[in-house]
């Protein structure tokens, strides 16, 4: 749970296979803080996946300058289960991998199974896995050791509603603690309104997208909670909020993306004094319904 | 690196790709080693055998994972770490291989030298045979490092290159491989048997060379 000791920083990046081949990428500049969430745009084929292979340091840039060394962790888009171990036995290995201990990498394995709604599934070898069920032994292996950088590229294709969304509670989870996560997904809805910042990889530059006031924010979760009257609301609560209006004294009505409830409900609920929650409506469209809009 | 060992070793053992080296490893002993040969030049050929072995066990090793799966590992460890626990998993798997040869191959064996002139204490053999084996797989693992994943990629080109260079290891001289080899093979005919300790040390200072040249470009040359 320690946050990212620096920013990870990417300054004139370029990267070309080959001493002659054409720039994928050419003078980019970024930088990843700890507890942000940046979301990487482009078409396909346009460097997106070469841009988180560099961020995760498994490509060195062709030339300009790469710093900071977070501990991280990469969910590839594809991830063939053509290894020879169960699933648990397999995320006990990352676990460890990633620097956990051998009892605590277990836990953990069960922990992440469980919670992509893999559980029964621990015991099955890899080889034997769905391709839906090994995208979520690739996702958990990520989540296993709370990397202060997760690096998703394309991470939500081929899991299901449930997956989708835990994924997406994840990575709110995951930036709460001050970990940084960069992703990259087809669905423009994925995570919306929760990002701190988005990119788009254009022509092999990197552009800043600034969202048009009164864009879609995606499914929110409002949220009315009481608490002493004139009381203020906790800071990180407004922070991750939408939207926060007083419709009484003393009575708040917050709206925050789906994804980002729990987070908003848990620093509530331990702000001293801590706040009566009185009510929580879900999203609509609910994205585990089944017509919802949250298709890959 | 305890865990990525750990994690390659349970790879190799589970992935049973690793048969096929030992297995033809213990059918190139079964065919050259008798029980009642002359100790040191058993011990010899056991050394020369190990060398291919290894670059063999290498070869396995850096191509056990999916492309996406190493990546995996690779994010959390660095590329080069990561590289370099295959390679370490597979010298170390050819070292216990080695070992194991060695020790079997100096009980079964005719304590003399050629023709039972010189009596050759076991102990003694053991000593001499042990740093040939240990070269023998250093060297097997710095060409199997050297002629797979990311310096030649495409196997078409791999498995001769290493075949080639478990060939060019073992037959010139100058080599420490070829060095260790012939000195048990000679000491076989005398009755004497040196401890190649300078092959030994040759050959691990090329071996880490050649992990640490590896190292560098894995990076470089992904995907």
């Amino acid at each position: 749970m320690t946050p990212m000791h620096r920013d990870l920083r990417l300054t004139a990046v370029g990267r070309r296979y080959g001493f002659r081949g054409p720039w994928v990428l050419r003078g980019v500049d970024l930088v990843v803080a700890p507890g942000t969430l940046t979301r990487i745009e482009g078409a396909n084929g346009t460097g997106k996946s070469t841009l988180l292979r560099l961020l995760a340091r498994l490509d060195a840039p062709s030339e300009g300058r790469i710093s900071g060394r977070p501990r991280t962790a990469y969910v590839p888009e594809r991830f063939p289960s053509a290894l020879p171990f169960t699933a648990a036995g397999y995320l006990a290995h990352l676990g460890t991998v990633h620097g956990l201990g051998r009892e605590a990498a277990a836990r953990a394995a069960d922990t992440w199974l469980e919670r992509f709604g893999a559980g029964a599934y621990a015991g099955t070898p890899m080889a034997r896995l769905s391709k839906g069920s090994s995208q979520k032994v690739a996702v958990a292996q990520a989540l296993l050791a709370d990397p202060e950088l997760l690096v998703l590229d394309e991470a939500w294709t081929g899991l299901d509603a449930a997956a989708r969304t835990e994924l997406e509670r994840a990575v709110a989870e995951r930036t709460a603690a001050g970990g940084a996560v960069v992703f990259v997904d087809h669905d423009p809805r994925r995570l919306a309104g929760a990002p701190d910042a988005a990119y788009a990889v254009i022509d092999g530059g990197l552009e800043r997208r600034t969202d048009p006031p009164g864009a879609p924010t995606g499914p929110v979760t409002v949220v009315t909670v009481r608490g002493a009257p004139g009381g203020r609301l906790p800071p990180d609560a407004v922070r991750i909020a939408v939207s926060a209006e007083e419709t009484a004294p003393g009575s708040h009505r917050l709206a925050v993306p789906a994804s980002r409830s729990d987070i908003l409900l848990r620093t509530l609920l331990t702000a001293r004094p801590p706040w009566h929650v009185v009510r929580v409506e879900p999203p609509f469209p609910d994205p585990l319904s089944p017509d919802s809009g949250s298709r890959p | 690196m305890t865990a990525l060992l750990r994690y390659q070793a349970d790879l190799l053992l589970r992935s049973q790709r690793w048969l096929p080296p030992v297995i033809l490893y213990v059918a190139f002993l079964g065919v050259g080693v008798q029980s009642g040969q002359p100790v040191l030049g058993s011990l010899g050929y056991t050394a020369a055998g190990l060398l291919p072995v290894a670059a063999w066990l290498v070869r396995i090793c850096v191509t056990a994972e999916p492309p996406a799966a190493r990546a995996c590992v690779a994010a959390a460890r660095g590329p080069a770490r990561a590289h370099l626990a295959c390679l370490l998993t597979a010298l170390l798997v050819a070292v216990l291989l080695g070992v194991a040869a060695t020790v079997v191959v100096t009980l079964i064996s005719d304590p003399a030298s050629n023709g039972h002139r010189v009596h050759v204490p076991r102990p003694r053999a053991a000593a001499a045979g042990l740093p040939a084996t240990l070269a023998c797989a250093l060297l097997g693992a710095a060409v199997g490092a050297l002629t797979s994943r990311p310096v030649l990629r495409s196997r078409g080109r791999a498995v001769p290159a290493t075949l080639l260079g478990a060939l060019l290891a073992v037959v010139p001289a100058g080599s420490p491989a070829q060095a260790a080899v012939s000195g048990l093979v000679i000491g076989s005919q005398t009755g004497r048997a040196p401890v190649p300790l300078l092959p030994l040390a040759g050959a691990a200072l090329l071996t880490a060379a050649a992990f640490a040249a590896t190292g560098r470009p894995v990076a470089r040359r992904s995907p």
